[in-house]
């Protein structure tokens, strides 16, 4: 066992006045294999054959040439479910966020005394955040039937459970100075969040629901497949006709929207950190 | 007054910080607390506004038993109680006004706090306790943007906007350098002399600490071993406090 060890250890580096420092063990020693025996268990379970893709893959590029040129004159038609598609996003995300800031400050270890309170919340948050986004929009199908609504409100709840876990990390690692600060002057702990603490947070806070608001619109023009509005609708149609010049109309208006949006986010976030 | 009567607390994990404490103290004094690290000047100052709760003892301020206060009778009291820090404790990266103003927020509906919304009288408060520190053409920068000082004398003007009583100071210049530390003394004895504001700090500088206040308290492993005006501290007094000798290098500061 020993000589195992010291196969493993790096070798003992000796400094100029002769005393002999010995490295630690890397982690690297058990977790490479670790991951080694992963990821041929997966792909054994998975059925993939590298084969597969090397010979078929070529099949991808023949949808490609159907849909060149696209159906320029069809813009008409994709921009108002375009549209839709980033109202839908937008009251999401912006509904979803303003909700996060309450659950987030009840979830967190700094701001919350009573561990029960924290417990139950973050229970829940948990449960809501395993259901998948499809999931959602399937219950929420039933109770409002099809249309943007049910999207906004799916992606609302999806936002408000990832955004509760994101906000609340970064308010136990915010300055407990001020907080402190104002706590002392008399103040309740929840003014004394709101003065104290979510003026060091504000940027962090946009710069998160920015981030949020680019993943719903990815999201929400998918959501149209299962019927919650926008050009999800659209595209699903077009592909089922195999219209393939207008599904690349709908698939260039998505591309440019999400670019100009992503890069404009990405540039606001810059200017907030 | 604030009263301190074998007043012993023990932290959750048995540490006890302090051992029966018999203090007194009269509105308007201005008390300086020495000590080594660790003997229990922190808790000793925060167990006056009950960011520590003592455990045995009774300590009164004014004639109320601030060890029996919950919740909101808790945070009407503190609201008498302004309290500086080492590390300033200011947002830093929200504009001076604004910091000075969080003084405010107690006395605020909720629903008017969570929108920012201050009254002009607030405003004015904010204002004219930035002047009393001298540092009222900053009222709109960026906290962040001041030296130590000047953030140090925001914290202070932060204090006094709330319009306390007793303000109780945990090592106020503790990060400072020596002539800002001298300058920010000068604001604390300007406004305990002005307002008659009770004025409790802890100090690591003893020669700060024996110019600037009336009246000193030792303290060494959670008990009082001296308690008098600071001309009668001598040298074997501080090496009671310290456990030996300070030589004139150690006496910092001034």
């Amino acid at each position: 066992m020993d000589k195992i060890k010291k196969f493993f250890l790096p070798k003992p580096i000796v400094l100029g006045n002769g005393k002999v420092v010995q490295p630690a063990m890397s982690p690297m020693v058990y977790v490479i294999p670790i991951l080694l025996v992963l990821f041929f268990y997966s792909t054994s379970l998975t059925g993939f054959k590298i084969d597969t893709l090397i010979t078929r893959g070529s099949r991808f590029f023949d949808i490609l040439v159907r849909m060149f040129p696209p159906n320029f004159n069809y813009f008409t038609k994709v921009w108002t479910p375009m549209v839709v598609t980033l109202v839908m996003s937008i009251v999401g995300t912006l509904a979803g966020a303003a909700f996060s800031i309450p659950a987030a400050y009840l979830s967190s270890e700094n701001m919350v005394k009573s561990p029960l309170v924290k417990f139950a919340v973050r229970g829940i948050m948990s449960i809501l955040r395993t259901i998948p986004l499809l999931v959602l929009v399937i219950l929420f199908l039933n109770m409002f039937g099809a249309g943007a609504f049910t999207g906004m409100v799916s992606l609302g709840v999806f936002t408000f459970t990832i955004m509760t876990k994101m906000f609340y990390e970064l308010i136990e690692t915010c300055d407990m100075g001020p907080f402190e600060a104002i706590e002392s002057s008399g103040a309740s702990r929840v003014k004394a969040f709101w003065t104290g603490v979510m003026p060091q947070l504000w940027g962090q806070y946009i710069s998160i629901l920015l981030y949020n608001f680019e993943m719903n619109i990815r999201n929400a023009a998918i959501l149209g497949y299962v019927g919650a509005g926008g050009i999800g609708i659209l595209l699903n149609d077009r592909l089922g006709w195999r219209a393939y010049p207008e599904v690349a109309m709908i698939l260039l208006v998505l591309m440019v929207s999400v670019y100009l949006i992503e890069s404009l986010s990405r540039h606001i976030r810059k200017r907030l950190l | 007054m604030i009263k301190f009567e074998g007043v012993v607390k023990t932290y959750p994990n048995g540490v006890q910080a302090l051992k029966g404490v018999d203090l007194s103290i009269e509105q308007g004094e201005f008390v300086c607390i020495i000590g080594l690290s660790g003997a229990g000047k922190s808790t000793l100052l925060r167990s006056i506004n009950q960011m520590h709760q003592i455990t045995g003892g009774k300590l009164t301020v004014d004639g109320v038993d601030v060890s029996a206060l919950k919740g909101k009778q808790l945070r009407r009291f503190r609201r008498n109680i302004g309290m500086v820090f080492q590390s300033f404790n200011l947002v830093k990266r929200t504009t001076v006004i604004k910091n000075v103003l969080a003084a405010r927020v107690a006395d605020m509906p909720l629903w008017k706090s969570l929108l920012g919304l201050y009254t002009r009288q607030d405003k004015i408060i904010a204002l004219e306790a930035l002047d009393q520190v001298g540092i009222l053409e900053k009222a709109y920068s960026r906290a962040d943007q001041l030296s130590g000082g000047q953030q140090q004398r925001v914290a202070l003007a932060r204090t006094v906007a709330q319009q306390p009583k007793i303000i109780l100071a945990d090592e106020p210049v503790a990060s400072l350098d020596p002539v800002t530390s001298q300058q920010v003394m000068n604001d604390f004895v300007k406004i305990n002399k002005a307002l008659n504001i009770t004025v409790v700090a802890n100090m690591h500088h003893v020669d700060i600490a024996l110019k600037y206040a009336s009246r000193i308290v030792g303290v060494k492993e959670g008990k009082i071993v001296f308690d008098g005006p600071s001309l009668k501290v001598t040298n074997d007094i501080l090496k009671e406090i310290y456990g030996r000798e300070l030589s004139d290098d150690e006496l910092m500061g001034a």
